[in-house]
């Protein structure tokens, strides 16, 4: 029996999905449905997002995703192997942006790295490769209290990026952010992710912003109904840099508002 | 039996009746008038962070010796139990008064209300929630200093008010063991039924006069800011309703000088309220100081500086005493109340408990717990027995502070840290070292703070209590506690006094020079929620 299970634990050990949440079911404590077998599969180097209406369950699937939540039915695999709790090869980063007051930004990088007992200099050496990274070299020194939000969103990824994960899950990590902050992030962000230095294969992320989105992923996943399921899987294949005020680029927008419609109840 | 419960129970309540009437005029008074504010809060602190035992000798002095008879003995202790209840619940509504919104002070005065519809439409609503999370410290201080002040002892004479707490002394002494089973399970179920009346009662409060928020802050699992500050409400310890100066910071109500002034001149009686406040407040306090002053005679100074050594060095004994119990304290809080506070089913459980437990007077059945275990720590640890049980004793009357103040702060810690402690699979004690101490480190400095100034109160019974349990008397070698009791009981009142001062002084200096760098610290550096960035 326990072979059994160990046999369905590792079953996707030959695929080449880095992560991929299979059939996935959940009800909330208060007996509200919300999924319904969602599938997701994401392939190295992939930045996919996750959008659908308000309240349709976005963040919910991305905590599915990272193993906060358990699904009633089905599970989530990273590299083909189930993921049964939160595990640091896997990041949330949250809505609100978090950084912890009483440490600076170097010490908030190098938490992840202390927590692994990586050795302090070296420690220190990595945390300030990675603040280096997400642009923040010369501000190690600074309390989050004493940076932007913007500043303070980069640092919370560079601690991320410090835990050395496979997989990024962003739950709308601009929307605290002013438009110009945001903007400069956004342009940053996809380099910074895939940049050779970071062990990252794939990331996910969930938003409300269609432009974003567009400019930012390679697969989009339109999550809609009610209980949700994904009702679209959208390749987005326009060349990167992009641009929001090209055709091609609005008639994506146009294409991704097609599937935006109100939720409709599934009836059996 | 049943009267006696009531009594004690209706003394109780009075009292923080009265505080709480009491503060809402003192607490607009310091919102109107800047002066009466610089007089008032500061002073309040003060005496919040000054033991209650510091007031004992001007109790006696004022009441019992120039008053006399029945009613000198129901003012002692009614004075003495209402400088136990009424700190934090003034702090409290302070600072419910200083946090009303802008918005709300403004449609107040566009209505042109006076003072008593402001008080009564705007003030007292607002502050409502924040005096219901302090009914529950000042229940349980006030049930506590009720049951050892109802009966006191002055040179030859001995006071009794009725109440529980006297009756409770009469059958200990008469070892009527019966009686005093039966009056600690009445006492239990009248704490027991106050408390839970007064859960029900913080919990209609937070729902129909808290605002509701647009604060982004998530709670961890499915506590939202709401129920956050619903369980506070319902729980809190005073220490909390100190963190609130935070939040004052965050969003104060501060008049604009121009209309500051033009509030002054429409509401002159405000002002002279404020005025009239403050300076009965600061007439009564001159007027104990002068008591203390010319109750001794010129050449007994000359005494109480000779004394003074030996009153420091019992001061060092009872601080080490506070220390020891200030150390379990904390290392139970910070241990049980994480697994407690991680724990649905072991909070459900435990936290009523605790609170119950709390708020029931440990002078009442600490006698109990000393005449069974007695002849045990005895024979395992000899003549050290007195110290055991007065550290016992301080405990039992204390930890909670701590316990609840860390919980609090865990609670209310972002959802957000506990998804990266997972995220990151840190330890237990990695997560301690790097966030959760940290987090709540504001809310620990409080509890400490307010366990250190309850200890006092353990030790004031415990260090010198004759005949706890027939002939058998408890009493350590040294400390203050033991050497103030004595010199009250032998009517010596001026060498307890003097060393009431001397204590509340260093309390003072201490309040002044630790607790309040390590507060203004923890707010400076240690607030979780700044951690987070929400717009």
């Amino acid at each position: 029996m326990s072979d059994l299970l160990d046999a369905g634990r590792e079953k996707h050990n030959n695929s080449n999905y880095i992560l991929e949440a299979s059939g996935i079911d959940f009800t909330y404590s208060n007996g509200y449905k919300v999924f319904e077998n969602v599938n997701i599969q994401l392939i190295e180097n992939t930045f996919a997002a996750i959008i659908g209406p308000s309240g349709i369950g976005k963040s919910t699937l991305l905590r599915i995703l990272g193993g906060f939540l358990k699904p009633d039915a089905g599970s989530v695999y990273l590299k083909g192997k189930k993921i049964q709790k939160p595990t640091s090869d896997i990041i949330l980063i949250h809505q609100s942006i978090v950084t912890f007051p009483w440490m600076t930004a170097i010490e908030n990088v190098m938490m992840p790295l202390k927590v692994k007992k990586v050795p302090n200099e070296i420690a220190e050496e990595k945390a300030m490769k990675y603040l280096e990274l997400v642009g923040l070299q010369g501000f190690e020194n600074l309390y989050p209290k004493e940076m932007s939000g913007g500043m303070r969103q980069r640092v919370a990824i560079a601690r991320a990026l410090a835990a050395e994960p496979t997989v990024f899950l962003m739950d709308e990590p601009f929307a605290h952010l002013d438009e110009l902050t945001a903007e400069g992030l956004r342009q940053d962000i996809y380099n910074i992710l895939f940049s050779p230095e970071t062990p990252l294969k794939v990331v996910v992320l969930v938003s409300h912003n269609l432009t974003e989105v567009v400019e930012l992923a390679d697969q989009i996943f339109v999550l809609n109904n009610i209980p949700a399921t994904v009702v679209a899987n959208v390749s987005v294949t326009i060349p990167r840099p992009r641009n929001p005020r090209t055709d091609e680029f609005n008639q994506m927008l146009d294409n991704l508002y097609i599937h935006l419609t109100p939720p409709r109840v599934k009836t059996r | 039996m049943i009267l006696a419960i009531f009594a004690t129970t209706g003394r109780v309540f009075f009292l923080i009746f009265l505080s709480i009437i009491t503060g809402w005029f003192l607490s607009y008074a310091s919102v109107k008038s800047k002066l009466f504010e610089e007089i008032y809060i500061p002073l309040t602190e003060i005496f919040e962070s000054v033991p209650v035992i510091s007031f004992f000798p001007i109790v006696l002095m004022i009441f019992v010796i120039n008053i006399g008879g029945i009613m000198g003995i129901e003012l002692a202790v009614d004075f003495l139990v209402f400088t136990a209840v009424v700190w934090n619940i003034w702090m409290g509504e302070y600072q419910a008064f200083k946090t009303v919104p802008n918005e709300m002070v403004e449609v107040s005065e566009n209505l042109n209300m006076g003072i008593l519809q402001k008080l009564r439409y705007v003030y007292i609503p607002f502050s409502i929630p924040r005096v219901a999370a302090n009914l529950f410290p000042s229940v349980s201080d006030g049930y506590f200093y009720i049951a050892v002040s109802e009966v006191f002892t002055v040179g030859t004479t001995q006071y009794h008010a009725f109440g529980i707490g006297s009756l409770l002394v009469e059958f200990y002494s008469k070892n009527e063991m019966n009686y005093v089973f039966y009056a600690l399970l009445f006492q239990a179920i009248i704490v027991g039924t106050v408390i839970i009346l007064l859960r029900k009662y913080s919990k209609y409060a937070v729902a129909k006069y808290t605002l509701d928020t647009d604060a982004p802050i998530i709670r961890r699992g499915r506590i939202n800011v709401r129920t956050t500050t619903r369980i506070i409400s319902t729980i809190a310890k005073n220490p909390v309703s100190r963190l609130a100066g935070y939040y004052r910071q965050r969003s104060s109500y501060r008049v604009k000088k121009e209309e500051f002034e033009k509030e002054e001149r429409r509401f002159k009686i405000g002002k002279y309220t404020g005025y009239s406040a403050g300076i009965i407040i600061l007439i009564l306090i001159l007027y104990a100081v002068v008591r203390l002053i010319i109750s001794i005679k010129f050449n007994t100074w000359h005494e109480l500086i000779s004394v003074t050594p030996e009153i420091l060095l019992y001061m060092a004994f009872d601080y080490l005493r506070v220390l020891i119990i200030l150390f379990f304290s904390v290392i139970i809080a910070i241990f049980v109340g994480y697994y407690i506070a991680m724990h649905r089913i072991a909070e459900a459980i435990f936290v009523p408990v605790i609170q119950i437990f709390s708020s029931f007077p440990p002078p009442l059945y600490f006698p109990i717990i000393f005449g069974i275990s007695y002849p045990f720590v005895y024979h395992y640890f000899g003549e050290l027995y007195t110290d055991l049980y007065v550290l016992f004793l301080g405990f039992i009357s204390t930890f909670y502070y701590v316990f609840y103040s860390y919980w609090i702060g865990i609670k209310a810690l972002p959802s957000e840290y506990f998804d990266i402690m997972k995220n990151l699979n840190m330890g237990l004690l990695s997560k301690l070292k790097n966030i959760i101490i940290p987090g709540t480190f504001p809310y620990l400095i409080a509890g400490i703070t307010s366990t250190i100034n309850s200890a006092w109160g353990g030790l004031m019974i415990g260090e010198y209590w004759p005949y706890i349990v027939g002939n058998k008397s408890l009493e350590v070698s040294n400390g203050l506690m033991k050497f103030i009791d004595i010199n009250t009981v032998n009517g010596n009142i001026a060498y307890a006094a003097w060393a009431s001062l001397l204590l509340a002084i260093v309390v003072a200096i201490y309040s002044i020079l630790f607790t309040k760098k390590l507060m203004d610290l923890a707010k400076k550096k240690y607030v979780a929620e700044e951690g987070i960035f929400a717009t």
